[in-house]
C-alpha cells in the first residue's frame, strides 16, 4: 500500500512536470532553442496568481486565468523584444540570452515581490483516500490539467490550421515558408501557447507550493531533465517523460533517501541517452 | 541529421553543466556571495599608521549592512559603537581610545577578505568584529598569519567548531547548540515516537543529528529521519512513510518555504501530533501563511536567544534602548572583552588580545560586567571575570560560548515562552 501511496504521488509530480515542460519542450521544437527563461515565466505565472488572488482579493479562477494570459503575453513580449532580433545568430546564442532573461525577469520578481513567503488565499487541501491511497483535492487538479491540456494540445496540433502550421515549422521551417505559411504569426502563436502553458505551470506551482522567488526557477533542472529524456521527437514523449521522472523520483523515496531525488532523476536521464541518444522520441518528427 | 542531433546533445550536456554550476553558484549567493556591496564609514581615508601611538587603538566593524543579513548588520554596528562609548567614557584603554573602522560585507566572503586587509594592514586594527558565518570561515587564516582577533555574535556555523579557537572567536554558541536544546524539548515532553524532517543542509542537519542523540538516548522512538530537498512544489513524497508511521511528534528543521508546505500537507494528510520547529519558522508570518488553527497548541519553536533574567543583561537592557535587538547583547560584549583583553594583557595588538580573552572572560577573578568595572578591578591589581549580557562567556576549545535557547508555543496566532534553556543547561 505505501508503494502504490509514492507511485500515486510519482504520477501528481509527474502531471506538474508534464505541466511545466510541454511549454518549454514547444519553444524548443518550434524556435530551435533551449528557452532557460520559461521556468521564470512559471514566476510570473505564479506571482501574478498570488497578487491578484491574495492581494487583490480574486477568486482562484479568474486569477488564474489572467495570470496565464497575462504570462502569455510577457513570453510574447519578451520573445519579440529579446529573441527576433537576434534569432538569425543561432540557438547558442539564444540560448544564452535566454539564461540572461532569466535573470532580468527573476529580478524585477525579486524587485516587486521582496523577500519572504507567499501563499494563496484558498484554504487547505481536502484529502481523499479512495482504496486507502491519500491524494488531495488540489493533487487532483493538477492531474486534471496535465489530461486536459495533453488532449487539447494534440488536438490543436493536429486539427487546428495554426496547430499544423506550427507542427510544419518545427519539422522544417523553410520549407514551411515555402510552402505559404506565416513564419511570423506561427511563431507568435507558438510563443502565446508555450507562455501561456508556462503560466498555467506557475498557476498550479501557487497552488501547491509556497511562493518564494527563488522557487520558480528552481524548477529549471528538472524541466531540463524532462525534456532531455523526451528528446527531439513527438510532443507526446513530454507526458511520458514527464511522468517517468516523476514517478522514479517520488518511488525511489520507498527504497533511497529523499534527499537523492534530483539524483535518481538525472541518473535515469543518463542511462536513457546511453542507450538511446536521441532521448525517448527518436528520430525529429512532428 | 545523426550530426545535428548529436550537435544538440552535446549543447544539452554543456547546458547541464551550466545550470548545475549556476544552481551551485546560486546556493553561495544564499550564504555567502551576495553581490559586494561596500562602504567604508566616514573616518576619512586610510592611513597607514600606528593608532596606538596616536592615542588611539582600532577596532573594525566588518557586517553587512546592505543585503539579506543587512539588518543584523547594522544592530551588530550599532551595538559595537555604544560599546565602545561606554569604553571611551571611561576613558579608554591603556592603549588609548577606541576608534572603530566600519565596512560593509552584503554578506560577502571576498569583500570581507579585501576589507578585513584593508583594516588589518592600513588601519592597524588589533580586532575585526562581526563578520557573519561565510565571512568569518574566510577569515580564518588571514587573522592567524596577521595574529589580528576576530570575533562574530552570530556565527553559528559548526566549520568555526574546526578551525576557531586562536584569534578566532564568537559570542554566539554553535549550531549544534540549537541541536542539544531541541532534543531536550523533545526528550522532555512523554513523546513514544518522533519523526525527523530535515532540510538538506549543512546548518539543518548537523544539530538534528545533536538532537537524534539526545533523542534516541532518552528511548524515544525515532520513526523517520528524512532529509528533503528544499525548493518543490510539494513534499508529500518525503512525507509518505512519515505520516504511515503516525509518530507522536515531527521535528521539522526547515526553512520558511518548505517548511509552510510540509506543515500543511502534513496536516491534510492526517497528522495530529505534536510539531517541534527551528529558528526560521519562529516569525509571525508563519502563522498566516499556514493558518493558525492549524498549529495553535500543537506547534513549538526552539531557538537562541539572551537570557532575560541575567542582572549584566537587565542591567544593559537599562543603559541601552536596543538591547532587545537579535545579538544586540552579543555585540556589546565582543568589543566590551576586546577593550579588557588590551586592558589585561598591556599589549596594544592583535597578538595580546588573543593571549588573554580567555582570561578574562573566564577566571576566578572579580566578577565584572562592564568595561569600567573591569578596568578599575585591573587595576587594582585583581584578575577579572567578565559576565556578559549575552550570558556567561566560557569560551570552549574552540573559541565558542554556551547559548542560552527559549521554546516558543504558538497560542492564539502568535508565539509564546513557555520554556527557557540558560547557558548552564548544557555545560558539561
Amino acid at each position: 500500500m505505501l508503494f502504490l501511496q509514492f507511485l500515486t504521488t510519482g504520477v501528481v509530480t509527474g502531471c506538474f512536470l508534464i505541466l511545466a515542460t510541454i511549454g518549454f519542450s514547444l519553444t524548443r521544437r518550434v524556435e530551435g532553442f533551449l528557452n532557460i527563461a520559461h521556468a521564470e515565466l512559471l514566476g510570473v505565472g505564479a506571482f501574478t496568481t498570488w497578487w491578484l488572488n491574495a492581494d487583490k482579493d480574486w477568486h482562484i479562477v479568474p486569477a488564474g486565468v489572467a495570470a496565464i494570459m497575462f504570462t502569455a503575453l510577457v513570453g510574447l513580449f519578451v520573445a519579440r523584444l529579446i529573441y527576433d532580433p537576434i534569432r538569425e545568430r543561432g540557438p547558442a546564442v539564444l540560448l544564452i540570452t535566454s539564461t540572461g532573461v532569466a535573470f532580468v525577469i527573476g529580478g524585477v520578481i525579486d524587485a516587486m515581490i521582496g523577500t519572504g513567503i507567499r501563499t494563496l488565499e484558498i484554504g487547505l487541501a481536502t484529502s481523499y483516500e479512495p482504496f486507502g491511497i491519500r491524494i488531495t483535492n488540489y493533487q487532483l487538479i493538477v492531474v486534471a490539467f496535465a489530461a486536459v491540456v495533453s488532449v487539447s494540445l494534440a488536438l490543436f496540433l493536429n486539427r487546428t490550421r495554426t496547430g499544423l502550421a506550427i507542427r510544419a515549422m518545427s519539422v522544417n521551417p523553410d520549407l514551411a515558408a515555402s510552402r505559404g505559411i506565416d513564419v511570423r504569426t506561427t511563431s507568435r502563436a507558438t510563443w502565446l501557447l508555450s507562455s501561456g502553458l508556462a503560466g498555467l505551470a506557475g498557476v498550479m506551482l501557487a497552488v501547491l507550493a509556497t511562493l518564494t522567488t527563488d522557487l520558480p526557477f528552481a524548477q529549471i533542472l528538472q524541466i531540463l531533465a524532462v525534456a532531455i529524456l523526451a528528446g527531439l521527437g513527438s510532443l507526446y514523449t513530454v507526458i511520458l517523460s514527464g511522468l517517468i521522472i516523476g514517478i522514479a523520483m517520488d518511488v525511489s523515496v520507498y527504497w533511497i533517501p529523499a534527499g537523492y531525488r534530483p539524483l535518481v532523476a538525472f541518473s535515469l536521464v543518463i542511462l536513457v541517452l546511453l542507450f538511446r541518444p536521441e532521448g525517448l522520441a527518436g528520430t525529429r518528427a512532428a | 541529421m545523426l550530426l545535428k542531433r548529436l550537435g544538440w546533445l552535446r549543447l544539452l550536456a554543456a547546458l547541464m553543466a551550466f545550470s548545475l554550476v549556476a544552481a551551485a553558484c546560486g546556493d553561495d549567493d544564499d550564504v555567502a556571495t551576495d553581490p559586494p556591496a561596500e562602504q567604508t564609514d566616514g573616518e576619512g581615508p586610510p592611513a597607514v599608521e600606528d593608532s596606538s601611538a596616536a592615542g588611539e587603538v582600532t577596532v573594525g566593524v566588518l557586517v553587512p549592512l546592505t543585503g539579506e543579513l543587512g539588518e543584523f548588520g547594522a544592530i551588530v554596528a550599532d551595538a559595537i559603537e555604544f560599546g565602545v562609548s561606554e569604553i571611551n567614557d571611561a576613558g579608554g584603554t591603556q592603549c588609548g581610545m577606541i576608534r572603530t573602522v566600519v565596512a560593509d560585507t552584503g554578506g560577502d566572503a571576498e569583500t570581507g577578505i579585501r576589507e578585513a586587509t584593508n583594516m588589518i594592514e592600513s588601519e592597524g586594527a588589533v580586532a575585526v568584529l562581526g563578520p557573519t558565518s561565510g565571512v568569518m570561515v574566510a577569515l580564518v587564516d588571514l587573522a592567524k598569519r596577521e595574529e589580528v582577533v576576530i570575533m562574530s555574535p552570530y556565527a553559528g556555523t559548526i566549520t568555526l567548531n574546526e578551525l576557531g579557537g586562536d584569534f578566532v572567536y564568537r559570542t554566539v554558541s554553535s549550531d549544534l547548540g540549537d541541536g542539544a536544546a531541541s532534543g531536550l524539548w523533545l526528550s522532555s515532553r512523554g513523546y513514544e515516537s518522533v519523526a525527523f524532517l530535515i532540510q538538506n543542509e549543512e546548518s539543518t542537519i548537523s544539530p538534528a543529528e545533536v538532537a537524534r542523540g539526545a533523542v534516541e538516548t532518552s528511548g524515544i522512538d525515532i520513526t523517520d529521519f528524512v532529509v528533503y530537498n528544499p525548493g518543490q512544489p510539494s513534499y508529500q513524497a518525503e512525507l509518505t512513510t512519515v505520516l504511515a508511521n503516525e509518530p507522536d511528534a515531527i521535528f521539522l528543521a526547515g526553512g520558511q518555504e518548505s517548511g509552510v508546505t510540509v506543515i500543511k500537507e502534513a496536516v491534510v494528510g492526517g497528522f495530529d501530533g505534536e510539531w517541534l520547529f527551528t529558528a526560521d519558522l519562529a516569525v509571525p508570518e508563519i502563522f498566516d501563511a499556514v493558518g493558525a488553527e492549524l498549529i495553535n497548541d500543537v506547534a513549538f519553536v526552539e531557538f537562541a536567544d539572551a537570557d532575560p533574567s541575567l542582572p549584566e543583561f537587565i542591567s544593559f537592557e537599562e543603559r541601552y534602548d536596543a538591547a532587545g535587538d537579535p545579538f544586540a547583547p552579543n555585540s556589546f560584549d565582543m568589543v566590551t572583552l576586546v577593550a579588557l583583553a588590551l586592558e589585561a594583557s598591556g599589549q596594544c595588538d592583535g597578538a595580546g588580545v588573543n593571549s588573554v580573552i580567555r582570561d578574562v572572560a573566564d577566571s576566578d577573578g572579580t566578577l565584572v560586567s562592564t568595561f569600567a568595572e573591569g578596568q578599575a578591578a585591573l587595576a587594582a591589581g585583581e584578575s577579572i571575570n567578565y559576565e556578559g549580557a549575552s550570558g556567561p562567556l566560557v569560551f570552549d576549545e574552540s573559541g565558542t560560548v554556551s547559548g542560552a535557547y527559549t521554546i516558543q508555543q504558538a497560542q492564539a496566532g502568535e508565539w509564546v515562552n513557555i520554556e527557557f534553556y540558560p547557558a548552564s543547561t548544557f555545560d558539561g
